[in-house]
């Protein structure tokens, strides 16, 4: 439908009766010039100009340069296309304003069809010029190289036909995964439960033989320094991905390069400091990462459909800039990705120590050993962070578990509970006919309960400010693992069960460190395997999927830099004494893969709380922050034990439910 | 926070005794949320208030029809238990202190959460 013949604006003042049509395009059409004005800060202005904003063709709603500029052209000379990426609009230049006048009439209300074969209806304005930023120069990140055609066409073939995904057929996990893409390892498996090889393990045949020449070409012509003795060959349809990382340190050496075949791709290049870099790595090409580049910066694929990429540079490689007027969309095929590495032998000792798992370790906070050593630990690796992730954590904290739902329902009528660790306040409201009260140490959290109009107060697990003896029940839901000594865990306890009238029972969740419990992994570790490896970057807004259900999840399916493995000796987690550890440092998890110590260090990557408009953190912190909390996790019998050293009460129940230790306590 | 929590905190500050609760309560923002009348359960509650501090808070807060104790057969007396109903359930503080009358610690109630957090030395034993 073109716009109606009349070229009419909110200025225009006319006698001439609107049809209904022509009413609802102008609404719409002003609309949109709102929308730029107030999103965008785009001026538009009612009187004819050389330039126009195209509202809705944008490679930001999937329109591109190929089916716009056609369309524009026919009205007259196009000085200028500028498509601003990710940008639901664009801007046109016309050399007269004739022209632009003449486009202005013809094309608003111009019905096209996106690349993804979508109507779009585009709505038309005059603007004084185009506004846009003007990004500055950007660099490879350092170490990073990019070489073209280092396969021929035949070769590819070749090599895309000689890999026998076939085989897998019995692995359920390739089966099932047209939602992920598909892997195979040689040399080495690669570990996706803690991002590691096992170097005692090598697989039986090494490198297919078809890679020999090829390898031996790559080292003559100095594309390559060393002889790689592990490869992993990724399969990625449109829509696949994978989440940015760094490859783990202390498995592989400096040099890691892939191969790109079947079609181009553009991967994502992120510095700590927040710069990104997008890489055009074309077909047949091989990238090459060392330095600053394999160590430093993260790399990854954002699982989606299109690319923007530079319209006249085709498929050259390298940097995609940020020069607007000649960004377009690439659809994506399926590529494959043949990544060669070096296995390491021996702990890395590369310049970046804070991204390394061989490092790393140095600057950890140790275990401590006496209760002020403790105050301090949870001081600053569970109420600070917890006070700083507040909105993140509330967001991934929304489905209530069964069986605790269970042990609430089945409460009488009128009874008083207290839920210590009320957090934000997911259970406070399960269960109407009990009047529950919540506590917790985060002021963030319990805020959260009272905008939900919960009755909370903000106190210590370890000093509870209810009196003695006045709760029917009480709750402590992964609470008392966040607690830096045996001491204090059972001081937890004791406080629960004072608050208690005698008859009255507790129910106990403690995170378990056996997250594989009679042969079943837990939804924790679960998450990781289905995916085949790095979690898809999944946004922790999309609330519906229960990832908190079950297992103690820190994080919703993120990325997992790849953090140290811990060399902890086993007494520390037979809760011996501290002291008999020559080195007792907390090691880093690494998320959604098993626990190897006791006592760790668990990131947090910050994601910004969504959709409220203040931060709910003190500080405000940014997104892609990763804190470190502290837990105990607890083994087997171990909080059944500690149970057992309190005088007065009987244990009910004890049971494993999704990765964590329970107990039902009764007062006698 | 409404009345009935205000039944239980008590601070654990080292060194106070029973004498300690109850904490004494001082509003300067009090909002009244209307609440569906469940006489079942407001009648469970009855058997669990502290009356005396119920009283004191009431006072502070101005509160009138207020019942002074549990009557005979409260259970099925309709206007006690609305009234109960009211005063346990329907009145929150927003913004006011609650004060420990033995050591004279102020905790702050602040968009209707009471802060009872202690400081390391105050809870040393």
């Amino acid at each position: 439908m073109a716009a109606p013949s009349t070229v009419m604006d909110s200025n225009h003042h006319s006698n001439y009766k609107l049809t209904k049509t022509e009413k609802k395009f102008l609404r719409k059409q002003i609309k949109a010039r709102h929308t730029l004005l107030r999103h965008e800060g785009v001026e538009t202005v009612s009187y004819a100009t050389q330039s126009l904003v195209v509202a809705n063709g944008g490679l930001g709603n999937g329109v591109g340069r190929s089916q716009l500029r056609p369309a524009l052209e026919k009205c007259g000379l196009v000085d200028g296309l500028l498509m601003p990426p990710n940008k639901p609009y664009s801007f046109v230049r016309y050399r007269t304003a004739e022209e632009a006048r003449k486009a202005y009439v013809a094309l608003n209300g111009k019905e096209i069809v996106g690349d993804l074969g979508q109507k779009i209806i585009l709505y038309l304005n005059f603007v004084e010029k185009a506004q846009w930023k003007e990004l500055g120069l950007q660099a490879l990140p350092p170490g990073l190289m990019v070489v073209e055609e280092i396969i021929s066409s035949e070769d590819e073939k070749m090599l895309l036909e000689s890999v026998n995904w076939a085989e897998d057929i019995e692995d359920q996990n390739v089966q099932k995964s047209l939602k992920h893409r598909r892997v195979k390892h040689f040399g080495y498996e690669f570990h996706y439960e803690n991002n590691n090889v096992d170097k005692d393990k090598p697989l039986p045949g090494g490198l297919p033989d078809i890679w020999d020449s090829i390898l031996e070409k790559w080292l003559k012509e100095g594309f390559i320094k060393h002889k790689p003795d592990q490869l992993t060959v990724n399969q990625y349809e449109p829509g696949h991905g994978i989440p940015a990382h760094i490859d783990t340190h202390s498995a592989f050496e400096d040099e890691i390069v892939s191969l790109s075949l079947g079609s181009e791709i553009v991967m994502d290049f992120k510095h700590p400091d927040g710069v990104t870099v997008p890489v055009m790595l074309p077909r047949r090409s091989l990238l090459v990462m060392t330095g600053e580049s394999r160590y430093l910066w993260t790399h990854g694929i954002t699982p989606r459909k299109f690319d923007t990429v530079q319209a006249s540079k085709g498929h050259k490689g390298g940097i995609i800039t940020s020069d607007v007027g000649d960004l377009t969309l690439s659809k994506r095929g399926i590529r494959t990705s043949f990544t060669f590495r070096k296995v390491r032998q021996t702990p890395c000792n590369c310049s970046y120590p804070l991204v390394c798992d061989s490092q790393t370790q140095q600057s950890s906070p140790l275990l401590p050993g006496s209760a002020r050593e403790a105050s301090q630990l949870e001081r600053e690796h569970v109420h600070r962070v917890y006070e700083e992730i507040a909105g993140h954590f509330s967001s991934t904290r929304h489905t209530p578990w069964p069986r605790i739902v269970d042990f609430l329902k089945a409460l009488p009528s009128g009874s008083l509970v207290a839920d210590v660790g009320c957090g934000n306040g997911k259970y406070l409201g399960i269960n109407q006919d009990l009047y529950m009260i919540g506590c917790d140490r985060s002021r963030s959290l319990v805020d959260i309960c009272g905008e939900r109009r919960f009755q909370a107060l903000v106190g210590d697990a370890l000093a509870l400010p209810l009196r003695s003896g006045s709760c029917d029940a009480c709750l402590s839901v992964a609470v008392i693992h966040h607690l830096a000594t045996a001491e204090r865990r059972v001081a937890a306890l004791r406080e629960l069960v004072r608050l208690l009238r005698p008859g009255g029972t507790a129910l106990i969740y403690v995170w378990a460190m056996e997250q594989e419990y009679n042969k079943k992994k837990s939804k924790y570790l679960r998450e990781n395997r289905v995916s085949q490896g790095k979690e898809e970057e999944t946004d922790s807004d999309a609330a519906a999927v229960p990832k908190s259900l079950g297992g103690q999840v820190p994080d919703v399916g993120d990325q997992d830099a790849p953090c140290c493995v811990p060399a902890i000796p086993d007494c520390l987690g037979e809760g011996g004494n501290a002291s008999d550890v020559t080195d007792a440092r907390l090691p880093v998890h690494t998320n959604r893969t098993s626990f190897h110590a006791q006592d760790l260090l668990v990131p947090w990557h910050h994601k910004g709380s969504p959709g409220k408009d203040k931060p709910v953190g003190a500080a405000g912190s940014a997104p892609g922050a990763v804190f470190h909390r502290y837990y105990h996790v607890f083994r087997e019998g171990e909080l059944e034990a500690a149970c057992r050293t309190l005088s007065g009460v009987r244990l009910l129940q004890s049971y494993y439910d999704q990765g964590n230790w329970c107990v039902v306590l009764q007062k006698v | 926070m409404k009345p009935l929590p205000h039944n239980l905190p008590s601070p654990h500050v080292r060194g106070v005794g029973p004498r300690g609760f109850p904490l004494r309560l001082q509003a300067t923002e009090v909002r009244i949320n209307p609440v569906e009348f469940n006489p079942d359960f407001v009648a469970r509650m009855i058997p669990k208030v502290e009356w005396a501090a119920l009283l004191e808070a009431a006072d502070t807060l101005h509160l009138v029809e207020v019942p002074k104790g549990p009557i005979e057969g409260y259970e099925h007396d309709e206007k006690f238990l609305r009234q109960m109903h009211h005063v346990l359930l329907e009145v929150d503080v927003l913004e006011g202190t609650l004060q420990c009358p033995e050591s004279g610690r102020l905790f702050p109630i602040s968009r209707g959460i009471p802060n009872m957090l202690l400081s390391d030395e105050e809870t040393e034993t």
